[in-house]
């Protein structure tokens, strides 16, 4: 659901206006041409002060506390210096596509601020296109550093770039051309085919220990069914993001959090095994989320309260593919599932509304009060709105924090949980 | 070069405005709105007998004059039959595309009709994202049918979905966001990149037999120069079909025209060979260009004279690149070039103003009078122009059905070519 209203162009009379204020018609302000435009600059200090929350305790993992093996640790270092460069390759490249972006009248209006001076700057919306594309050629440059020709992952790697590529694809049309949302909804699953396809792993479920007496088994093959469980976690990954928006920074937030937990996971799993076969898909893994990371965080610079740019349906869509490419091919979606708490509760709360039960707005923002400055929850069923009433009236920026720490312990609570479980479950 | 006059937006200063008369102005014009636009019926007589003229040939080679094996038989006519499928639903979905990328302000002004009526309508642009998502589709689908988990050719088959993905995607920003040219050129060489890696073929090519004496060698490794080779191709292939366009139909026309001769020349190098390996090379280029036929042919019932869509960059990159694609895959590249001689010819044609040597207007279209509807020849160096010089003046029709006439005996030419040097050359 994106939050941002979306600026209707001026010859269309078709599309359902939103109800807007006066002040939000564009024949009154002054025309941005492609020459004056100038974005607010990226705030790196922000930025800096996230990365080393995120990055340090992973860095610190791979580098020293775990012994890995030189082999494996010399294509993850090539991917992050790549990676690296994608950071700044998309902190160059955003302000550039933004001009281009707002001249094809790709804007919306922060309704977070509607009221105050800044609710009637145009902010260029599908910056997340920036992103998109800057990781795949991070992504295709990096195979040629580490795969040999004939390397069995080559398919799994192709098969990820395929199916991540559609997707933003998928993205960048709904964000052009506003597709309804029954076609967003299935359109997913068509970009994870060539995933389903590709995936040589195993299709089997281990029984945890209390139930195999009940069950009678100890592992089970699902066989098809795990494929239609990756297809529909796939599309709850793309979708999930989508609707815990709507706050500065949230979306790009959430991912990253969850991305610096993805991480930490498969650094950990490297660490704790021997098994070269179990290396190679949490390595595949970093593959990919590295250059998630570093792309996301870029944009992050812009995206950050207070926005100077939205990331769009390309966004999200995208980072909920490859987070969910990432858990499948690593074989860890249980815990990639758990990382997605927040957004598991987000949806929950949103049931009611999306199935119509009760009356869905066009948007589920919270009541901004442009006196105060802060933010009130609404009867609306989303983690955003129930957090407010819960903890009380927020600023837009505090908020974020709050739900981002949210996340954070969340993936937190995961790693306790499989520690605490090890011995028990499997 | 796309040959139509883009829009500006109204509210769009900055852009450029090409020199227009005033009824183009888009006030003046009753607002189109989602619901009451109608897009003229498909003009499924042209493309039925088009159809039959190229397909027959192919198809009685299939199934009749060869004795292809079973068992390569049974996934060429699934792809058919889902090729077929992919025609249907690319017709259903070109006209509720057309009102999305109408009410988006995508549309331009035929050129080739300014002066009459027809010059003043909104003719929606950018299309081609409909047959590239519907070729996507298909081509994923048929993975299923087809390929087994563990297949060697699965890494070649999602590499070449990865590259034209990725092409599309890049089509389709440049259409929304138009970007620069020099960046035109220099994003397909990243989309080859997949391929590139996925490549497992040969690099070698065989010194014709006259020259072994002095080259001292039958067979030459090129190793990497073979991949730079196959990567200037695809860029090649991306680009010449966007510069030899302008009329209407002529793009996908091309297209078409070239992709049944690669079929009949894959059936026949099926037909004549015994060796699994070289069938396998060549079903591949079969299952990419089935569909890429199929979809294209159900564009063109929209597209064939007088155009009711128009088919944007994001067609020809992609058609280019399928085509770049399947011959690179199915090592058939030089005979792909061969097919391209009009390409070939329109570059080179082309080159002193591509180079800035001579004068580059915005469009090189010939002149358009309205009074006789004939099109007469400028002095731009395209092949469009140099025809209608030497040939005389033509109406648009004729116009395209006579370079499409030569589009076919370039393809026949290069049959004989490979028929008489069979013996001398190889």
């Amino acid at each position: 659901m994106a939050a941002r209203k979306r600026a209707s162009s001026v010859t269309n009379s078709a599309k359902p206006a939103s109800s807007e204020p006066t002040p939000a018609t564009k024949e009154q302000k002054p025309t941005v041409s492609g020459e004056d435009f100038r974005l607010a600059p990226p705030k790196l200090g922000v930025i800096f002060v996230i990365s080393s929350l995120l990055c340090s305790l992973y860095l610190y993992l791979l580098c020293f506390h775990y012994n890995v093996d030189n082999e494996l640790k010399r294509p993850i270092l090539i991917n992050a210096g790549l990676s690296l460069v994608g950071f700044f390759v998309t902190l160059k490249l955003i302000p550039v596509a933004a001009r281009y972006v707002l001249r094809r009248n790709m804007f919306g209006f922060d309704i977070n601020k509607r009221g105050t001076r800044q609710g009637q700057a145009k902010v260029p919306e599908s910056l997340g296109i920036v992103v998109g594309i800057v990781f795949l050629i991070v992504a295709i440059v990096f195979q040629f550093f580490n795969f040999t020709e004939d390397s069995v992952w080559l398919v799994e790697y192709n098969a990820a770039l395929a199916s991540i590529c559609f997707m933003i694809l998928l993205g960048f049309v709904d964000d052009v051309l506003d597709v309804p949302w029954r076609v967003k909804l299935l359109l997913p699953s068509f970009a994870t085919l060539p995933l389903l396809m590709a995936y040589a792993g195993h299709t089997t479920i281990v029984i945890p220990k209390p139930l195999v007496s009940y069950v009678g088994l100890e592992v089970l093959d699902l066989g098809r069914i795990y494929k239609l469980y990756m297809a529909l976690l796939a599309v709850f990954c793309t979708n999930s993001i989508n609707i815990h928006a709507g706050l500065n920074g949230l979306e790009i937030g959430q991912t990253v959090v969850i991305a610096a937990a993805i991480l930490i996971h498969n650094v950990m799993q490297i660490g704790g095994s021997v098994d070269t076969e179990y290396h190679q898909a949490h390595a595949f893994s970093i593959y990919l989320t590295q250059p998630l990371m570093s792309t996301s965080l870029a944009m992050l610079a812009y995206n950050w309260y207070p926005s100077a740019v939205f990331v769009g349906d390309t966004y999200t869509v995208f980072a909920g593919m490859t987070m969910a490419v990432v858990g499948i091919l690593g074989h860890f979606s249980e815990t990639l599932l758990i990382f997605f708490l927040p957004q598991v509760l987000n949806f929950l709360l949103s049931l009611p509304q999306l199935a119509g039960i009760v009356k869905c707005p066009r948007h589920r923002l919270p009541k901004f009060d442009p006196a105060t400055g802060l933010l009130t929850g609404t009867k609306d069923g989303t983690l955003v709105n129930v957090y407010l009433r819960i903890f009380g009236r927020k600023s837009e920026k505090t908020l974020c924090i709050h739900l981002l720490v949210f996340q954070g312990l969340a993936c937190a609570f995961c790693f306790m949980l499989r520690h605490f479980l090890a011995g028990w479950y499997k």
